[in-house]
């Protein structure tokens, strides 16, 4: 089966928490490489059943792990953990080993790095960076890390930049660098110790210092860290990448999918097809009174509110993207086979 | 001693779980218990795409608190403006401080300091709690964000009065890692669904709280579980039935599974609610409340 409107380099699986993201990139990775593609999907925190499911275990961490599902193309699978991808790139991007060697033993780091907002997010997209540049793969599937905003994960890049980046860390570090740097040096002087004594008063003393030893290492990694960012920013708008987004069933999940479906297309990014997941499939009316009544009453309530979910959803989409409703299966799929049957559930629905 | 009882001694309870699991229902239904009660309640809401209004039949509350009830009140918090809020407080001259948080300088430091805007919230509730706000109240629920392990509220004190020493900031970790240490104070509610991803988190997060932060939540519910299948069924007669049985049979068996799991490794108090055949909104709360309620008592 051919991948239809999905035949892109590079998908980008996003969605709010809990809505099936990562088992619906592995099932669209098993379809990929089932189609002859090389394939890699980057995925975020698997359930352990998807994981043996995938054949696939913590050493995808540090590199990609073959999945032995005997498709045409290979189909490969990389674990995303933050702090490994922060270590990974210092000692990548240090100037020396001495410069890595700062930065990782700088008590900033060690207790908080990992715990910036949006170090996940920004990570995935360093990590996507590197592996996208090395070429090894026709078609890239990156999951997205599970916030509870979808919009979360292509903010949090930014975010992380701005503050690596940000101004506070260029005043706080102009007296280093303009020592002896004159007059025109001097005001930017005198403005960065009242920060300092304000900081100082606020943060303390220690934590200050850790941070500025912590930015300071950081220097020579900051064009990097910009330039990199600048370049994933337009792979996310590029043609050849395509976002899949996924939301759960039900009327209150609509505003959420449309809000992003429009911020997606207001920000450049080209919108796929849009998967509502999990849809109770319609059942029938409960009859008479009896053991069942009252669990087959709950069940067609359910499969109403679905069906109704998905209908106002496909008449408010203002564009013409197509919607996708793949049914609640009775078991989740966490095998190969299942989640093969999912993917193709998938590209059948979709035209072409 | 009724677990409700237990609850409505606390200052702060942590209603936290993974995404998509109904935290906001139980949160919501908690006040509203703990309202009924007696207590002044303030429940928050993080998220900046507010959510709880549909629960409540209300309005969007754009930041203000906004009674809806006897003794309770609702709130959309932003850490941002608490920390904007803190500044004017410190400094000042008020120009000085519009300047400051202006800058964006600011903006990016406070946007992606780590554990910075979780401090906030979780100041504002203790200073709510404390009376030094006009609005006071006995207890605050807060209805925490969910991040991918749902922790990072509850550890953020914790992480950053280990790595500051003195000033004001690192005071304040000290003193709001002690009233999350403190069971008599503080008390955490951990949600989740009767499914794997889920269950797995929140049995890592109910490990942490032990090993991290040296006390147990005070409750487990698990949300939305479908009803236990009859035993002796009749046998369907058309087909679309046999699916929907199906259906019913296995999904329950999977809630069976993960509340075996969920109770290997918690002994202590949980509650099972159903999944209710109610559009989210007020007649949701209504009745999330009762079972939860019941249950409590």
């Amino acid at each position: 089966m051919s991948l239809k409107s999905l035949d892109r380099e590079l998908l980008v699986v996003v969605g709010a928490g809990g809505v099936g993201k990562t088992t619906l990139a592995a099932a669209l990775g098993l379809q990929s490489a089932k189609a002859g593609a090389d394939t890699l999907v980057m995925t975020f925190d698997p359930s352990l059943r998807l994981k043996d499911a995938l054949g696939v275990g913590e050493e995808a961490k540090e590199r990609p792990a073959i999945v032995k599902a005997g498709t045409k193309g290979r189909l490969e699978v990389a674990l995303l953990d933050a702090g490994t991808t922060f270590d990974r790139l210092i000692r990548r991007y240090a100037p020396d080993a001495a410069a890595a060697e700062r930065i990782f033993s700088n008590r900033f780091y060690r207790d908080l790095a990992g715990n910036l907002a949006g170090i996940l997010e920004y990570m995935a997209v360093e990590r996507l960076f590197e592996v996208q540049s090395e070429r090894r793969y026709a078609r890239i599937i990156l999951d997205t890390p599970p916030t509870r905003q979808a919009l979360d994960f292509l903010e949090a890049p930014d975010r992380i930049v701005n503050f690596l980046d940000s101004g506070a860390i260029r005043i706080a570090l102009k007296p280093w660098w303009e020592q002896g740097g004159g007059l025109r040096g001097m005001p930017m002087r005198l403005a960065a110790k009242g920060v300092e004594e304000i900081a100082d008063r606020i943060i303390g003393m220690r934590l200050l210092g850790d941070m500025l030893e912590f930015f300071r290492a950081f220097v020579p990694l900051y064009d990097g860290f910009r330039e990199r960012a600048e370049e994933v920013r337009k792979l996310l708008r590029a043609p050849e990448t395509l976002f899949v987004l996924v939301s759960g069933p039900g009327a209150d999940r609509i505003p959420d999918t449309l809000f992003f479906a429009r911020k997606l297309a207001e920000r450049g990014h080209h919108l796929g097809p849009i998967v509502v997941n999990q849809v109770h499939p319609e059942a029938p009316a409960p009859g008479a009174p009896g053991p069942l009544a009252a669990g087959l009453a709950l069940f067609h309530f359910l499969g109403q509110r679905d069906r109704e979910g998905v209908e106002r959803l496909r008449r408010l989409l203002s564009r013409g993207e197509p919607l996708l409703a793949v049914p609640l299966a009775a078991t989740p799929p966490t095998d190969l086979p299942s989640l093969t049957s999912l993917g193709a559930t998938l590209l059948a629905q979709l035209p072409g | 001693m009724k677990l409700l009882d237990g609850l409505a001694r606390l200052q702060l309870v942590v209603v936290t779980g993974k995404g998509g699991v109904g935290k906001t229902t139980v949160a919501a239904a908690l006040a509203r218990l703990l309202a009924e009660g007696g207590r002044r309640t303030l429940l928050l809401e993080i998220d900046p795409r507010e959510s709880l209004h549909q629960l409540l039949g209300t309005e969007p509350s754009g930041g203000k608190i906004v009674k809806v009830g006897p003794r309770l009140a609702v709130q959309n918090l932003q850490a941002q403006a608490v920390i904007e809020g803190l500044v004017r407080e410190k400094v000042r001259v008020g120009v000085l401080a519009k300047k400051i948080v202006a800058s964006p300088v600011f903006q990016h430091f406070t946007e992606g300091a780590p554990g910075l805007k979780e401090m906030a919230i979780l100041g504002y509730a203790l200073r709510t709690v404390k009376g030094e706000y006009r609005h006071r109240a006995d207890v605050v629920v807060l209805d925490a964000p969910a991040t991918g392990h749902g922790a990072s509220m509850l550890s953020a004190p914790l992480l950053l009065a280990e790595a500051i020493e003195g000033g004001q900031l690192g005071e304040m970790a000290q003193d709001l890692a002690g009233l999350i240490a403190d069971p008599r104070r503080c008390g955490v509610v951990l949600t989740t669904l009767a499914e794997e991803m889920p269950v797995q988190e929140l049995v890592e997060l109910v490990t942490l709280l032990r090993e991290r932060m040296g006390r147990p939540p005070e409750l487990v519910v698990a949300n939305a579980l479908y009803p236990p299948f009859p035993a002796n069924a009749p046998a369907p007669r058309s087909g679309a039935l046999t699916e929907t049985l199906a259906l019913w049979e296995q999904r329950r068996a999977v809630n069976e599974r993960e509340l075996a799991r969920l109770g290997q490794a918690w002994k202590g108090p949980l509650v099972e609610l159903p999944l209710l055949p109610v559009d989210r909104g007020p007649m949701l709360l209504a009745q999330v409340a009762d079972a939860l309620g019941e249950a409590l008592s």
